[in-house]
């Protein structure tokens, strides 16, 4: 009788949450390397983009298409704008903790009702919540400001350091940019083999013993969180909480974020962001035209890359790679704790 | 049976259960019980609603009427994945296992969905090598031959060690020479792991060598129960597969 094969046992970080976790931290270094306006202001954007792309990415780990990352991000920001200027909390690390738990919190019962949804249904419904969000912030006047806003954020600090200037945002930026990729690849990964069951075949999976719902709830509330930190950000950076911060429609943006960078790993969320942010700022140039090349840039990736831009990469890497391209294939799949993108 | 992987099974008891959808009544009065470590044959022709006693049996749809008992507990209009972790398992007509996964991970899954480690594996090896599954160790679940993948998938079932296997024609789709596979599949479930096992097939060799008790339903309907020699010899049940003298007379008078 043949024995078993050993296993091989996987490291817990892959190599694309090694590499995203490595970039991140690189971005601590661009305050130092440089003090232009436009490149501090750039990098801002696309970590907050990436934050609030993880929200969608976590979510497609499950098959999951969700266009709530706006309504949590609101959460997540106007709970800091609040406690900014109502409160007086400065401390980044209370606000953090208050913008992550707040919006996860939030995404408990909202996920207790919409979890059973799949498909088209789950897109529709999670779109009609981030409009319903929206509504509430314009209505909700005495507590969100309504559409003033709330505005006068004070600068937050860091053990009693002021973060005021640029550079200091960007800090700020890429700190809670960090904290979301770690809380997101811990997540995916030491769940990999439940998340990839719910997404190839959850009625298998649930006929083994795995209870869809609970993985689905937590990966809802987490990826809630996560994009309460993008909100934080986004309002660190503007100093100012409004309502079209928050629109229905940049929840299509950061789908096609994480879309184009390639739903199967972790960095294809942070690479998706960056060229899609960095190419919405060059079509700015071009005025008018703008729209209609960013839309266009997407068809072409879209068609030459329907893995995304990850995709695509393995795809190369395997072709010219001499190690068996099926077992690579099937290996990538797991480490990613992913399947095909 | 060894005493060593043995878990200890279950008695299913199946109580009148009936069920419809609106108007239509799929099945109904039926009553059976399997006791651990043995095996009871499901036979008739499609529609009589084998399926859709194993989907409400598994807590996949809920009953109309009736309960299903194993042991003391009930677990009709339980979910799926709590009637898993009490040991009530069932497979699939089709294939199932984890596209993009290897057949080990495939494994590993249904273990720790099933709250085992990796070491129960062992357990199932003398199976696996006998399907030739460890060949394929590392190779992609999803392009494997469908002989191997339904093998996977009923594999999978077991290293749940279930105390009472639900088997929805774990022979549908083999080939001649892979069918035995399925025999000792069944033999293995009930004498190393100790489970009960209903067994719903339209394989009448593969049900006349495993079962020594079979029901038939028709029209939702348990229309004969006992050993599958005198059954099948039966004249209702005969009519039941290949249509009825009625049915052929009205047949003539169409044609």
């Amino acid at each position: 009788m043949k024995e078993l094969p050993a296993s091989e046992r996987a490291p817990f970080f892959g190599t694309y949450e090694k590499v995203t976790l490595g970039l991140l931290l690189l971005a601590f270094a661009v305050p130092f390397l440089t003090r232009n306006p436009q490149i501090l202001s750039q990098s801002n954007l696309i970590l907050i983009a990436a934050t609030a792309a993880l929200g969608v990415y976590i979510m497609l780990r499950m098959d999951l298409m969700s266009f709530a990352v706006p309504a949590f991000m609101a959460v997540g920001g106007y709970t800091v704008a609040m406690l900014g200027i109502r409160s007086g909390v400065t401390d980044v690390f209370a606000l953090a903790a208050a913008a992550f738990l707040v919006s996860a919190l939030c995404a408990v019962p909202l996920g207790w009702m919409i979890l059973r949804l799949k498909g088209v249904y789950f897109v529709l419904v999670t779109f009609v919540l981030t409009e319903i969000c929206q509504l509430l912030l314009f209505e909700a006047g005495p507590l969100t400001g309504g559409s003033n806003g709330l505005v006068g954020m004070p600068s937050v600090t860091v053990f009693g350091y002021e973060m005021y200037d640029n550079s200091h945002v960007l800090m700020i930026t890429a700190g809670l940019a960090f904290v979301g990729f770690l809380i997101a690849a811990v997540l995916t990964r030491a769940l990999r083999y439940e998340f990839a069951a719910i997404e190839k075949n959850d009625v298998l999976a649930e006929s083994l013993g795995l209870a869809c719902w609970k993985y689905k709830a937590l990966a809802f509330s987490v990826a809630a969180g996560v994009s309460g930190l993008a909100g934080f950000a986004l309002v660190n950076m503007l100093l100012t909480a409004h309502p079209t911060s928050f629109s229905p429609l940049s929840s299509v943006n950061y789908i096609t974020y994480a879309i184009v960078g390639g739903k199967g790993s972790i960095l294809g969320t942070l690479i998706g962001a960056a060229i899609l942010v960095s190419a919405t700022e060059f079509f700015a140039l071009r005025g008018e035209l703008s729209p209609g090349l960013y839309g266009l840039l997407i068809i072409v990736m879209t068609l030459v890359a329907p893995g995304g831009i990850m995709g695509l990469a393995e795809n190369f890497f395997r072709r010219f790679g001499k190690r068996d391209s099926k077992a690579l294939e099937t290996k990538v799949a797991v480490q990613s704790g992913s399947g095909h993108s | 049976m060894s005493a060593l992987s043995s878990n200890g099974g279950e008695t299913l008891r199946i109580e009148q259960i009936a069920k419809s959808f609106g108007g239509l009544t799929v099945f109904q009065d039926i009553s059976f019980e399997i006791k651990p470590g043995a095996l009871l044959g499901v036979i008739g022709p499609n529609g009589a609603g084998k399926t859709t006693m194993i989907n409400t049996i598994s807590g996949r749809l809920h009953l109309s009427s009736g309960r299903a008992m194993l042991g003391n507990t009930r677990v009709d209009g339980q979910s799926v994945f709590d009637n898993a972790k009490r040991g009530l398992v069932r497979s699939f007509q089709q294939t199932a296992n984890f596209s993009g996964y290897t057949v080990e991970d495939n494994l590993t899954s249904a273990l720790r969905f099933s709250g085992q480690d990796r070491s129960s594996l062992s357990r199932l090896t003398p199976l696996l090598d006998r399907f030739g599954l460890i060949e394929h160790w590392n190779r992609n679940a999803e392009i494997l031959p469908y002989g191997l993948q339904k093998m996977l998938g009923l594999t999978m079932a077991l290293a749940t060690k279930p105390r009472m296997l639900l088997l929805d024609e774990p022979a549908a789709g083999l080939e001649k020479s892979e069918r035995t596979n399925v025999d000792i599949y069944v033999q293995y479930a009930r004498d190393e792991i100790g489970c009960g096992v209903m067994l719903v097939e339209h394989d009448m060799d593969l049900i006349k060598r495993l079962c020594r008790e079979v029901i038939v339903l028709d029209g939702g309907r348990l229309i004969a129960q006992g050993e599958p020699a005198d059954v099948l010899n039966r004249k209702d049940v005969i009519d039941a597969y290949l249509g009825g003298a009625d049915d052929e007379d009205e047949h003539a008078q169409h044609s």
